[in-house]
């Protein structure tokens, strides 16, 4: 196989086009996997401001029931796995699961390590770190995000309950999105792009199989076919039609040469005929 | 004065078989040297495959990404070293197969298994090797694949060419002539 014609011509095109298929079919796919991830992560943030914003006048007026109420609204929304808010010292403030109000979260679990991992807490985090997945005791994938909730002149002024303005970070929001959807979806892009992967590769290396098959391969076969009969002493019938040019041309020398052998061949022949029978005649006395 | 020639030539004919005999050696040597030489794709593959486990297993030997980042600085944005890698894809699999086109020597298997082990070495410090791994694998297997089979495919050539030559020595005694594209040979 390797030291055929065939294989020396088709394994290293298809080896070379197999593997550069392949590492742009990963490239791409992981290139789209970053985009939808991302895109699904400032779904995640949208909604979390946009929670906070709902929630901002029941937390100023610290209106438990309000808020409640607009937590478990938003929590029966399709995909909304959980909502909670924590308040400064990862206590649980309101939550979507009722049972969950009044636990202490620990500040080295994964979602509050990020901005707690020094002794001083940080403050500003992009929207990417703030972001974290893991499946639920469900088996549910689940995009969660954390955003803080900052102090702000109407927190730290107002009258119900004071907070000092030198306190940055209130609380924070934790909102944690399905992503059986977003799963799906990648699936089926990696389906999709499985199936254009292998339908590239097979008109590709197809293609190029039967081009030499049909340029290279058969009109070899026929030259080595003319050859074969040349070698059992018979003389050549004709030149084989329809050659690429070169090959053409080797054949056609192969074959003006057989005939100049055959012709050789007869002219030594009748000589040799011609000089034995005086020869013959001679004895015969 | 005819005893003086036959010394002469006695002298020649001993320093013609030594060439003859020198040449011989040579010849078997480079024979071992290409049956080496052969063997150096295989080798780099394997040398591949052992990064490739220690990848999977998220470099245990080296220190935490964040410990490197916070040390050497941030690396480059994963689709940046994504568009990297597959400009490296192309530019390898082209070169190679220029090399095999063109019949070159060419021992370059190694610094491919380096340049892989880079990219590899970016993506876990970039934290993106989870999503990325198995273009670097497949970059990998192809690169070296190809590279393999132009080195076994000029390895072959080159011993039959060799064996040819070392035959000739054994069958005629002489040294063999030259063959215009045997500049590469000893």
């Amino acid at each position: 196989m390797f030291k055929s014609l065939a294989g020396r011509a088709l394994i290293p095109v298809g080896l070379a086009v197999t593997g550069f298929v392949v590492v742009c079919f990963f490239l791409l796919y992981a290139a789209i996997k970053n985009i939808v991830t991302r895109d699904s992560i400032s779904h995640a943030a949208n909604l979390a401001d946009t929670v906070l914003k709902s929630t901002h006048y029941a937390m100023l007026k610290s209106d438990r029931e309000t808020l409640g109420s607009i937590i478990h609204n938003i929590s029966e929304q399709k995909g909304v796995e959980h909502i909670r808010i924590f308040n400064k010292s990862g206590m649980v403030n309101a939550s979507s699961r009722p049972e969950e109000i009044g636990r202490q979260v620990d500040k080295r679990s994964e979602g509050c390590i990020n901005c707690h991992q020094s002794s001083v807490p940080s403050t500003r985090l992009g929207t990417m770190e703030q972001a974290r997945r893991y499946s639920n005791s469900s088996g549910i994938d689940v995009m969660a995000i954390t955003v803080p909730i900052y102090n702000e002149p109407q927190c730290s002024n107002a009258a119900c309950h004071v907070h000092l303005p030198s306190q940055k970070v209130l609380g924070t929001l934790d909102i944690g999105l399905s992503q059986t959807v977003t799963v799906a979806t990648l699936a089926s892009i990696r389906n999709q792009m499985f199936i254009f992967t292998i339908m590239v590769l097979v008109v590709t290396i197809g293609g190029v199989t039967a081009l030499l098959r049909r340029n290279v391969f058969l009109p070899m076969q026929k030259l080595e076919e003319l050859t074969e009969k040349a070698e059992t002493g018979k003389e050549l019938p004709s030149v084989p039609s329809r050659l690429p040019r070169e090959l053409d041309r080797i054949a056609k020398s192969y074959y003006n040469l057989n005939q100049k052998l055959h012709r050789t061949e007869q002219e030594l022949s009748a000589a040799h005929g011609i000089g034995t029978t005086p020869a013959t005649a001679d004895s015969s006395r | 004065m005819p005893q003086q020639e036959d010394n002469l030539t006695s002298a020649d004919s001993a320093t013609a078989e030594g060439a003859v005999e020198k040449r011989r050696q040579e010849l078997e040597q480079e024979i071992n040297r290409l049956k080496r030489f052969s063997n150096r794709g295989l080798w780099a593959c394997s040398t591949f495959l052992i990064v490739c486990m220690l990848a999977w297993r998220g470099f245990p030997l080296l220190p935490l990404p964040d410990l490197i980042i916070a040390s050497l600085g941030a690396p480059p944005p994963p689709n940046v070293i994504s568009m990297v890698l597959l400009l490296y894809t192309f530019s390898a699999i082209i070169l190679s197969l220029s090399r095999l086109m063109g019949n070159i020597e060419h021992k370059s298997s190694f610094s491919h298994v380096g340049y892989l082990t880079g990219f590899f070495l970016f993506y876990h410090i970039a934290k993106a090797l989870d999503d990325n791994y198995w273009a670097v694998f497949g970059a990998g297997i192809t690169i070296l694949g190809v590279e393999s089979y132009r080195i076994w495919s000029f390895c072959s050539e080159q011993i039959t060419v060799v064996s040819e030559q070392l035959a000739y020595i054994s069958r005629t005694g002489r040294l063999p002539l030259e063959e215009p594209n045997s500049a590469q040979l000893p």
